[in-house]
């Protein structure tokens, strides 16, 4: 049974529409790669999965709950975890704070104000840093980490509320190529907990990491299948042909 | 700690000296500061901007006055506790309406609405007969205190410093807390606070509110000081002038809107005396100039002072609240 269901999803922002029969299906603890070119409605499947925008028509399924109308936080705290495109960590908070900020997620306000979870959540930030290789920079604001640091936080921060699904947009956008390679080696550790999903250009990347693929062209499914599928697929193929 | 210990010596200091004027402007100074210093925990550290704090303080002495005035109640702890009530609900209705809905709240949104408010309730008060019209509420008697009266001079001074104090302990407290973290992740970027999932609505509705009812203690105590209740006290001036004390002080930190009012209340008391008609101009400079040299108001002197006096080859640290850049876990 699949853990993420987008199902014919429709968006129009005026008269562009931007997702006119958008699918996705993810099976837990899937790393699965969303894919097409510029404009085709990747970015905006990935919000209106999120919560950011909602549908004109279609639904969003998580866990067997239809959240197509949830809030933001609602989706979060039932499992659904985001990095969003241009790394947006708490800049002016450090590594260890921005981290304890994602962790004390299920923390009542009661429990924050009294500071309940704080100690207890130690362990946990100690763990989350030495797996993201953050441990020496963890009292450093997080504005003043790298481009690569940052994206790797944010992802740290995503994972640490213990998500069911996380969604990662552009994960390796700007990284060297030493970057991207331990990216894809964090991201393969994050789906032994949970399903991933990833909007990426890099396709050599997309390809030796996911397990499954989906193609958007112009708002609307193309294909779904293993990366062997896609890359035999003479729709996808036209796809990629037909832009250039 | 050290601007609290000036004005304890202050305090008696200039009862001593017969300075009777100056110890009321400096006790009237405190209580503004405990307006300014919870409102900076609304906009300072939450970035929920309202520009009508006033009318919470304004219905904190509204209802000192009308209790103590028609009922006959004098106990300052009834007198506040009652305010603070009136506070606490005002600003949980004022609070639902500003930040539930579907939209995310803009800071404009919110500043038009209290800014609105506060403008529509001075005008209300101005011509509402039952609470005094444009004469307000005159004659409110002194509060009692275990059963002793509280003079103005020196034993309202104390009451006004303990009210400061105690609004300073709890804005440490809530700001060395880890619901400090959220409060400023829902000023820097509240929209990653819902993604995370943080409930927006309910972080500034909790602020907001608790921020209302320490306003509305503030006017109460502002209120049986003076002896007198004015339209004004719920207006646009003070509302306004509430948002400048933060700016020259220092927006997001403890301690910076208590000087700023000090600043303005007791050190340019004579000035405002002397040149009520270039007061604002003044003020509209000072301002002008603390924004463009010193973002972080008067507070910032200090991380300029720190940073004038350290190394030039070490990196500069980004200015933090005072409390804020405390060790997170409190060790």
């Amino acid at each position: 049974m699949p853990i993420l269901t987008a199902n014919s999803i429709q968006k129009r922002f005026g008269t562009v529409t931007a997702l006119s029969d958008a699918r996705l299906e993810v099976e837990p603890r899937q790393i699965h790669g969303l894919i097409g070119p510029n404009g085709s409605g990747k970015s905006t499947l990935m919000h209106v999965i999120a919560g950011r925008t909602l549908p004109d028509a279609g639904s969003v399924v998580l866990d067997g709950q239809d959240i197509t109308r949830a809030r933001p936080s609602d989706r979060a705290r039932r499992g659904l975890s985001i990095k969003f495109q241009l790394a947006r960590v708490y800049r002016d908070q450090t590594v260890e704070e921005n981290l304890l900020l994602a962790l004390q997620v299920g923390t009542s306000m009661a429990g924050l104000i009294l500071s309940r979870s704080r100690k207890r959540l130690r362990s946990d930030i100690d763990r989350i840093l030495g797996d993201f290789g953050l441990m020496s920079v963890r009292h450093r604001l997080a504005g003043e980490l790298s481009h690569g640091e940052q994206q790797w936080l944010e992802i740290a921060m995503a994972m640490a509320t213990d998500p069911t699904v996380i969604l990662l947009d552009e994960p390796t956008g700007g990284m060297s190529r030493q970057e991207r390679s331990r990216t894809g080696e964090l991201i393969r550790a994050a789906a032994t907990r949970c399903a991933v999903v990833i909007i990426e250009h890099d396709l050599d990347f997309i390809r030796e990491l996911c397990d499954r693929i989906t193609v958007l062209h112009q708002g609307q499914w193309v294909a779904t299948g293993t990366p062997a599928e896609i890359e035999r697929d003479p729709r996808v193929a036209e796809v990629y042909l037909t832009r250039v | 700690m050290a601007l609290v210990a000036a004005v304890v010596v202050a305090g008696p200091l200039l009862d001593a000296a017969g300075q009777s004027y100056w110890l009321v402007s400096l006790t009237r100074a405190l209580l503004l500061s405990v307006l300014a210093v919870s409102t900076n925990l609304a906009w300072g550290v939450t970035g929920i901007f309202t520009l009508g704090q006033a009318v919470f303080f304004g219905f904190g002495a509204y209802a000192a006055g009308l209790l103590a005035t028609k009922s006959g109640v004098t106990s300052l702890l009834v007198l506040a506790g009652a305010a603070g009530a009136a506070g606490v609900i005002a600003g949980l209705v004022i609070g639902a309406f500003l930040f539930f809905g579907r939209r995310r709240v803009g800071e404009l949104y919110v500043g038009l609405v209290t800014l609105a408010l506060t403008y529509a309730l001075e005008r209300l008060a101005t011509v509402w007969d039952v609470i005094g019209a444009a004469n307000g509420i005159p004659g409110v008697p002194l509060p009692t205190l275990l059963g002793t009266e509280i003079e103005t001079g020196l034993p309202f001074f104390w009451v006004a410093l303990v009210a400061l104090v105690a609004t300073f302990a709890l804005g440490a407290w809530l700001l060395r807390s880890q619901f400090a973290l959220v409060m400023r992740a829902v000023r820097d970027d509240d929209e990653r606070a819902e993604f995370l999932g943080y409930r927006r609505p309910q972080v500034q509705l909790a602020v907001f509110t608790v921020v209302s009812g320490i306003g509305a203690i503030a006017g109460a105590l502002y209120a049986v000081e003076e002896g007198f209740v004015s339209p004004s006290f719920l207006g646009v001036a003070l509302s306004t002038q509430v948002l400048v004390y933060i700016l020259l002080g220092g927006r997001g930190t403890l301690v910076g809107p208590a000087l700023g009012v000090l600043l303005l209340e007791v050190g340019g008391q004579r000035i405002q005396e002397s040149l009520p008609s270039e007061w604002p101009i003044i003020v509209g400079a000072m301002l002008l100039l603390v924004i463009m040299f010193l973002p972080g108001g008067v507070m910032d002197l200090r991380s300029l002072g720190r940073t004038l006096r350290r190394p030039a080859v070490q990196p500069t640290s980004t200015m933090r609240p005072e409390v804020a850049g405390a060790d997170p876990h409190g060790e």
